[in-house]
């Protein structure tokens, strides 16, 4: 690990205040379970790190009658875990629930979640070619791809977004406060806050170097919302795919409305699946309806020489999160 | 029968002794260990997976600030031959800065071609592994049973031919490999903390390595976190080490980190065959003929057990036909791993059964009961107690065992016969394998005047039960409880031991444990009489006491009694006996081989899996276990040994699988997050049935329990679905691929 020099301010203007203009020589600390990853694998090489960890006005859960603002450095555990939370966004509760194992979600933040690196083995070697870290070519397109991406047209890069929280956040309608110089606060909505980078001077989101995020607010609309994951194994594994819904009604032989499905694992960033959100607007939630969903979710997949059948497996996540947001029996629950 | 009829503790459930210290930390491990002035090492490694180095500068490294030491591996013409070869080593004093001098060694390579999958190295024109021969092809066993012929398949019932495979695997020790090396002043004598399942050898090479006279090098290891196979002695990085604590002239620690012990500590090979088998309308397998190949890396020893192929059934089908090549690829060596090739074996020739089975519509557990091998009566007569004479005997009680425990009537239905998204299966498996211990295992066990007793030998704590196993045997003579023996062990001082392969220490060690204990019981005792007045036949030992039938059997405590003694201490000491070819060394020879210990044990294990088929993600979800190991010691530690087999079994059918990229050759998964291993959640109850034989001696089983449960997984997968997927490990890709295919 390269030597680097330490800070922990306690206010986000004074973390602000340690960026620099440019990504690479300054990096933001949360839990820590990417960044020291990448800096033992010399893959992040900081010559200064910026705790967050000193910040006390990051780590708030504030529930409100119009919305719901969480801080950045909230842990994982902890949204997991809250009550109200969990009554009313369990497509986020559900998802920061499966991430990893106990010590992640204990070490782990909302923002952290938002702001990771991808997880491309290619990426996290230092000596495979790769186009993030300067390279010429891509080496997954020709290489090992089982977990890579499968909506691939216009992408050099084919990393899998790795975020599970953005799925339903972005499902929900959130939006994620950033602060930048000069105590330059913008607001971004979810949707928008992701970006498919193709080389070493991009990041997967669309902050700048200079800005944070100091915590997203979710609109509390009583929408009907659920995620599901594909996971190989339940004990500390990433999702193969992983999909949040969100709608109004939908329940009971009503007609959901403002559909919104929202896909992870899949393509460069969360995407959201539009094909999908027409299949089920302004219909009752049934299982043709949702295999129906899932069929249309996955229109325009170009996957890889080893990952066609996260195809299959995004129909089926698609599927089942309508299932469970519709309160229709978990029929693969036996 | 030479080991105690009556018998207080032994073959009953104990604790593990050293449980509570290896759960709190207070054990130490080598990684554990910390010495006064200690500096840190580790090796620069080849980046690419075959190529010559042209040269190396290490100039700017050892100009680094907390540079110590360099040791040189290969020199600048040298080639390498896997991503991860090992090229030189630096020591420095902190980690961190051990790295950034490594970071600073120039090394100029050309690269040449490699090939790590073995499907291509099989086709490739050129060696690119190295060593003598034209291709990577380097093993070609070709082997037919007499008057095989290809007659043998007309008049059969039923065939089948089929594809079945399992992966390259890392061992992935908890611990990794590497030691702590430290020299005294005159470099003379040399100490190391290694991580071995083999202490006095691993203290030999070294003195070897360095010419140092006997005794010099002292190993020692007393917990050990994890081996398989793969740890039998310094291997290049405690040499390294060696070297650079001599140079440094500190301590010096060498442990692989996660990336390394995954792509250097040693793979298992893969296997991959076409299986084509067939039967008579009996069921009776009539033969079997099998062409396989498989890699081991850049090693040149076999993949499969080619003289056990089939695997179990063997002696009982009368055409047989293999053929079998091992393929070199560019990755690292394999090592020994727990039962090597017999979980390849049972891959190749259980899954073809059961599919063999289907096609007769017969029930699978039927299937092995007519094809058992039966009881080889030549060698029942030579000896009633081997393995050989009562196989067929053994499996027979053990499959009407399984039956009852996994209600297999009841549970198993025909394949794919269940309905709904999640299906659910059972499938089984057999497996065999020897656990003989052997000799030199000395052991000495001394009782002292202040009521002490203690038992030492060199002897490691591989398979986390020899300590506890130690000393019940100790207790169980002395007539006390296990906690009130102290036990020494991993220490090369103690003298030669076996290394801890091929399931061989608990029956290795057993034997003379117990007549060491017997002999300081009986100095003990002897001493003791004189002390008394009395003869030593007028003692006998009961539980906490010393009865002397000479005095109204007065009962003495132990404790006290030891304080009788009038001498420090007794001892006892006692060995596998020596010359063991001799003709007046038979009958003892007999009794340490196949009363006291023996050889050859069997097992049954059977898997309940329930597959998504929608996602194909396979959940195992209970799984059976009968395993017989001769006279159990300890219960409770078999039990756990055959579940932690059972663990591992289903792990690499499910989730291990060492991924190779073609272009740069280099392991993509060197680590614990894609390189999957189950926890906790993802196991099933595992439901242990320990067949207890005392009259047969003690005999390991490190290995056995981890053997069949692949393919007992892969059957029960075979169960639910119907339809085979060929190759383990059995991920969702591949479950839905051959979902597609019946499609």
């Amino acid at each position: 690990m390269k030597n680097f020099t330490y800070y922990r301010p306690t206010t986000t203007e004074q973390a602000v205040s340690l960026l620099e203009g440019r990504w690479g020589n300054t990096e933001l600390l949360a839990g820590g379970t990417d960044l020291l990853a990448l800096q033992k694998n010399y893959i992040a090489q900081p010559g200064r790190v910026v705790s967050l960890t000193g910040i006390a006005g990051l780590q708030t859960i504030v529930v409100g009658q119009q919305n719901v603002q969480i801080g950045a450095g909230v842990t994982l555990a902890r949204i997991a875990d809250h009550p109200d939370l969990r009554r009313l966004f369990p497509a986020l509760t559900s998802a920061a629930g499966d991430i990893g194992g106990p010590q992640i979600r204990n070490m782990g933040t909302l923002g952290g979640n938002l702001c990771q690196r991808n997880r491309c083995w290619y990426f996290r070697d230092e000596h495979s070619p790769c186009l993030l870290r300067g390279g010429n070519r891509c080496s997954a397109i020709e290489g090992e791809n089982k977990y890579h991406a499968i909506f691939t047209a216009n992408h050099r890069c084919v990393i899998a977004s790795p975020s599970t929280l953005a799925t339903g956040l972005i499902a929900l309608g959130a939006t994620a406060e950033v602060l930048g110089p000069q105590n330059r606060r913008r607001t971004i909505q979810l949707a928008n806050f992701f970006n498919a980078p193709t080389g070493p001077n991009d990041r997967e989101h669309n902050l700048a170097p200079n800005e944070i995020v100091t915590g997203v607010t979710i609109p509390v609309r009583g929408l009907n919302n659920a995620a599901y994951e594909v996971r190989q194994k339940q004990s500390s594994d990433w999702p193969i795919v992983q999909v949040a819904v969100a709608f109004a009604g939908g329940r009971n032989g009503e007609k959901a409305t403002g559909v919104k499905i929202v896909l992870s694992h899949v393509a460069p960033t969360p995407i959201i699946a539009d094909g999908a959100n027409r299949a089920v607007e302004n219909r009752a939630i049934t299982d043709a309806i949702a295999v129906a969903a899932g069929q249309a979710a996955v229109a325009g997949a170009k996957p890889l020489s080893q990952n066609g059948y996260k195809v299959r497996l995004v129909e089926v996540a698609v599927k089942r999160a309508l299932t469970i947001a519709a309160g229709l029996p978990r029929y693969w629950e036996v | 029968m030479p080991w105690p009829v009556n018998r207080r503790l032994i073959g009953r459930s104990h604790r593990r002794l050293d449980g509570p210290d290896k759960a709190t930390g207070r054990a130490k491990y080598a990684f554990d260990v910390k010495r006064p002035r200690m500096i840190f090492a580790k090796i620069l490694r080849s980046p690419h997976a075959h190529a010559t180095i042209r040269s190396i500068d290490t100039a700017a490294a050892e100009k680094m600030p907390g540079f110590r030491a360099l040791h040189i591996i290969k020199k600048a013409g040298a080639d390498v031959f896997f991503a991860g070869d090992e090229i030189l080593a630096i020591a420095a004093d902190t980690e961190e800065k051990l790295d950034d001098c490594l970071r600073a060694v120039r090394i100029e390579f050309t690269v040449l071609p490699h090939y790590v999958k073995e499907s291509e190295s099989l086709r490739s024109p050129t060696n690119t592994a190295g060593g003598a021969g034209a291709t990577n092809i380097v093993g070609v066993g070709d082997l037919a049973t007499d008057n095989f012929a290809e007659v043998a398949f007309n008049g059969a019932a039923a065939t089948h031919q089929g594809d079945y495979g399992i992966a390259v695997i890392s061992h992935q020790c908890l611990e990794s490999h590497g030691l702590v090396a430290e020299w005294d002043d005159k470099l003379q004598n040399l100490t190391v903390w290694a991580s071995t399942q083999a202490v006095p050898a691993t203290a030999e090479r070294l003195r070897v390595v360095f010419g140092l006279q006997p005794g010099r090098v002292r190993c020692i290891t007393n917990y050990m976190g994890g081996g398989f196979g793969s740890k039998f002695g310094p291997d290049i990085q405690g040499e390294t080490a060696a070297h650079l604590a001599r140079t440094a002239r500190m301590p010096v620690k060498l442990m692989l980190d996660r990336a390394e012990e995954v792509t250097v500590g040693g793979i298992r090979p893969s296997a991959y065959g076409n299986v084509y088998i067939g039967a008579a309308p009996s069921g009776q397998i009539k033969f079997y003929k099998v062409d396989c190949y498989g890699t081991g890396g850049t090693s040149r020893g076999q993949t499969v057990n080619f003289g056990l192929l089939p695997y179990v059934y063997g002696p009982g089908i009368p055409n047989i036909k293999r053929k079998h090549r091992v393929v070199r690829t560019n990755i690292q060596i394999s090592r020994a791993m727990r039962a090597p090739g017999h979980p390849q074996n049972a891959i190749l020739t259980e899954l073809a059964i059961d599919d063999l089975a289907a096609k007769l519509d017969k029930n699978p557990m039927e299937m092995r009961l007519i094809n058992l091998p039966p009881n080889d009566s030549a060698d029942a007569a030579a000896n009633p107690r081997t393995f050989p004479g009562m196989r067929a005997t053994i499996y027979r009680r053990e499959i009407e065992i399984i039956r009852r425990m996994c209600n297999w009537d009841q549970n198993w239905h025909r394949p794919g016969a269940g309905q709904g998204t999640i299906r659910t299966g059972l499938g089984m498996a057999l497996h065999t394998w020897g656990g003989g211990g052997n000799g030199p295992n000395p052991t000495r066990v001394t009782i002292n005047a202040n009521g002490t007793v203690l038992a030492q030998s060199s002897s490691q704590d591989l398979g986390t039960a020899q300590r506890t196993v130690t000393a019940i045997i100790v207790a169980e003579i002395l007539g006390l409880q296990p906690s009130e023996i102290m036990v020494d062990i991993g220490d090369s001082s103690f003298g030669p031991s076996t290394g801890s392969g091929g399931s061989t220490t608990c029956p290795g060690t057993s034997a003379s444990t117990l007549k060491a204990a017997e002999t300081a019981r009986d100095a003990f005792l002897m001493a003791l009489a004189g002390r008394l007045n009395t003869q030593p036949a007028m003692l006998s030992i009961e539980p906490g006491v010393i009865v002397n039938r000479a005095n109204n059997n007065q009962r003495i405590p132990f404790r006290q009694a030891c304080g009788m003694l009038g001498v420090p201490s007794v001892q006892g000491n006692a060995d596998w006996p020596t010359v063991p070819d001799r003709a007046q060394n038979a009958a003892l020879r007999e009794e340490w081989q196949t009363r006291l210990t023996n050889l050859g044990v069997g097992g049954v294990q059977v898997a309940e899996v329930k597959v998504d088929t929608e996602t194909g993600v396979v959940r195992c979800s209970r799984f059976w276990a009968v395993q017989d190991c001769g006279m159990i010691i300890n219960k409770l530690a078999c039990e756990s040994q055959v579940a932690g087999g059972v663990i591992m079994g289903i792990n690499y059918a499910l989730y291990e699988e060492c991924i190779y990229d073609r272009a740069t050759g280099r392991q993509v998964n060197p680590d614990m997050e894609f390189y999957k291993l189950g926890g906790i959640q993802d196991m099933p109850n595992i439901y242990v049935h320990m067949m207890d034989m005392p009259e047969r001696g003690v005999i390991g089983i490190g290995e056995p329990p981890t053997i069949g449960t692949a393919a007992a997984v892969g059957n029960a997968v075979f169960n639910a679905l119907g339809v085979r997927v060929p190759y383990a490990p059995y991920t969702p890709e591949r479950v839905l691929a051959a979902l597609a295919n019946r499609r």
